[in-house]
């Protein structure tokens, strides 16, 4: 129990996708215009990587290991074609807002990562909790991204108002340069946490 | 021509793969510390999004879309990309030793870059002629170039810089990259 | 089992499950996708024609478009080939409605355009699709901007700085918007006007 607990929480800061290791970056910065779509895009993300981890996990000693990557591509490209397909039925205005990145998760190196990483020499519960750590460590950052780019760029978070209509605001933080600045700067406090954190 | 030419001035600098449309930024950031492996790089990427995005039209067009399988575009995609990778690979180690010292171990890495993966969607949701795909990829890969060497051209002479501790590495790299993403902004308009 | 054999046999089996589940998938949600598509355009056309409670669809023929070459004609079908026509609970013909499509600073911008049947004056318009930047290009859906076109007739310029104000900072999303009423308007005009 310790364990899993161990290998749920490892994703959430330790080694936390976005500020630690920096992979998965594309829709770090492309989707996060507003909060709720940096989560949104999150917890598509965590989906697949719990689904793909578990299953992958499971077939670990059925698959041969000359064809283990393709394998695994497979496995991914399947979820995230199913999260594609029910977000466009369900909740098609999330699905337009976020676009070409849901296709795009079979390409994040969070996912494939893990599962050759973690799901192949682990058990299925272990990768679950793996996965489940890391989709949700991703999750924050791009809500967090997601909350100061909208705060600064569009006066609002999760699209209340906070700043009365007309005011100015930074609209450059909802631009592309926004998004580079605001990871640049979020990376620089995550990393002087972490180094207090060390200190003490 | 007039509209190829606007499609890869478009797809290299007005909308810059990683500047503006934010495709494949883990290798922007994560080899952009010499201009030479940025040069080797950015040629290897572009090398191989003109032919999987050529592959990819081909499945698109004469594969998915005659037998009514939408649904198996993303996986059919990045299963050829990756074989893409694989194929020139092999070619280049064959015929070339020269070229394959400097791009090959890039090469791996190509396969989870996805601007290639969302070059070839974004061909087919355009609705691309098979001479615009192929113009659209250069200029993509192109545009991943350049990106590149800016950025290693300047992340080279950070490297005397004194740089607050936090900010070292990944921190100002980004904030660089965000100002160069300013500057990329100019170009809207230009098409 | 021969090692080689075993790979093949292993990735096809994935392959195959694979294919098969997302088949299944498919089938349940694209019903879902189109049903969805279909209503939010029907209640588009409710919106930029007041008074409207059915929608009568009127399909362009290829001659109409004036085009031949079939990739072409498969684009324009699937974007800009359809007329709709709005009816009120008498039966009485109100307007129609159309889409138009310009290329923005995203991507491109669909707009429906709705058009007063006796007055040939645009009603209201709503941008359907756009990927355009939060905060600036994406005011383009702004009641202030849409305004601009209200009450114009097909013979006025709509041309961006004669007589349609451009959104300062997003100049390229108002050409968008502009380009595709302008050319919607002048296109669907000719045969909905012409062609009766």
């Amino acid at each position: 129990m310790a364990s899993l607990w161990k290998d749920f929480v490892r994703g959430l800061w330790d080694e936390n996708p976005t500020f630690r290791l920096m992979i998965g970056l594309c829709p770090t910065l492309a989707v996060t215009t507003s909060a709720i779509n940096g989560m949104s895009m999150g917890l598509a993300t965590a989906f697949v990587l719990v689904c793909s981890s578990a299953l992958i996990s499971l077939l670990k000693n059925l698959i041969p290991d000359k064809v283990r990557i393709p394998a695994y591509i497979i496995v991914i490209a399947t979820f995230v074609t199913i999260v594609d397909l029910y977000m466009n039925a369900f909740l098609p205005n999330l699905h337009q807002v976020l676009g070409l990145f849901i296709p795009l998760i079979v390409v994040n190196c969070i996912v494939l990562g893990r599962a050759e990483a973690f799901a192949s020499k682990n058990t299925v519960i272990a990768s679950a909790f793996d996965g489940l750590g890391m989709g949700l460590g991703f999750t924050w950052a791009l809500t967090l991204i997601g909350s100061v780019r909208e705060i600064l760029g569009a006066g609002s978070i999760f699209g209340y108002r906070l700043l009365p209509e007309g005011a100015t605001t930074l609209g450059i933080m909802s631009l592309p340069p926004g998004g580079f600045i605001t990871l640049g700067i979020l990376i620089a406090v995550m990393n002087m946490i972490a180094a207090r954190q060390k200190a003490s | 021509m007039m509209n190829l030419f606007v499609i890869l001035l478009s797809a290299l600098l007005v909308n810059n793969f990683v500047l503006v449309r934010f495709l494949g930024i883990c290798p922007f950031m994560g080899v952009s510390k010499q201009v030479d492996s940025a040069i080797g790089m950015g040629l290897a990427t572009t090398f191989v999004m003109v032919v999987a995005s050529a592959a990819t039209w081909l499945i698109q067009w004469f594969l998915l879309e005659p037998f009514g399988l939408p649904f198996l575009q993303n996986m059919a995609f990045i299963l050829v990309i990756a074989s893409m990778v694989q194929l020139v690979e092999m070619f280049l180690h064959k015929t070339s030793p020269g070229l394959y010292r400097a791009m090959g171990i890039f090469l791996p890495l190509i396969t989870t870059n996805c601007a290639i993966l969302g070059l070839a969607i974004m061909t087919v949701q355009g609705n691309y002629t098979f001479i615009e795909t192929v113009v659209f990829a250069l200029g993509g890969g192109l545009g991943f170039t350049l990106a590149l060497i800016l950025l290693a051209g300047i992340r080279e002479d950070l490297q005397f810089a004194d740089i607050p501790k936090p900010l070292q590495g990944a921190g100002i790299a980004f904030i660089i990259a965000g100002l160069l993403s300013l500057a990329f902004s100019g170009f809207a308009g230009l098409v | 089992m021969n090692e080689s054999l075993r790979m093949v046999v292993v990735l096809s089996v994935i392959a195959m499950i694979s294919a098969g589940i997302l088949a299944q998938v498919y089938g349940i949600t694209s019903v879902i996708i189109e049903e969805n598509q279909a209503r939010a355009l029907e209640s588009s056309v409710f919106e930029v024609l007041p008074g409207t409670t059915q929608v009568n669809i009127i399909r362009r023929s290829a001659d109409e478009l004036g085009v031949d070459d079939t990739k072409e004609m498969r684009e324009k079908e699937q974007k800009t080939s359809l007329i709709y026509q709005g009816v009120n609970d008498a039966g009485q013909v109100l307007g129609y409605a159309f889409v138009g499509e310009g290329n923005g600073y995203g991507g491109t911008v669909r707009v429906l355009v709705g058009v007063d049947e006796k007055s040939n004056q645009i009603l209201n318009l709503k941008v359907l699709e756009h990927t355009e930047t939060p905060g600036l290009g994406s005011k383009i859906e702004d009641e202030g901007f849409r305004k601009q076109f209200v009450g114009k007739k097909v013979e006025d310029p709509i041309k961006l700085g004669q007589d349609i104000d451009s959104i300062s900072g997003a100049t390229v999303s108002s050409r968008a918007v502009t380009e595709a009423v302008r050319q919607g308007f002048d296109d669907t005009t000719a045969v909905y006007k012409g062609g009766k």
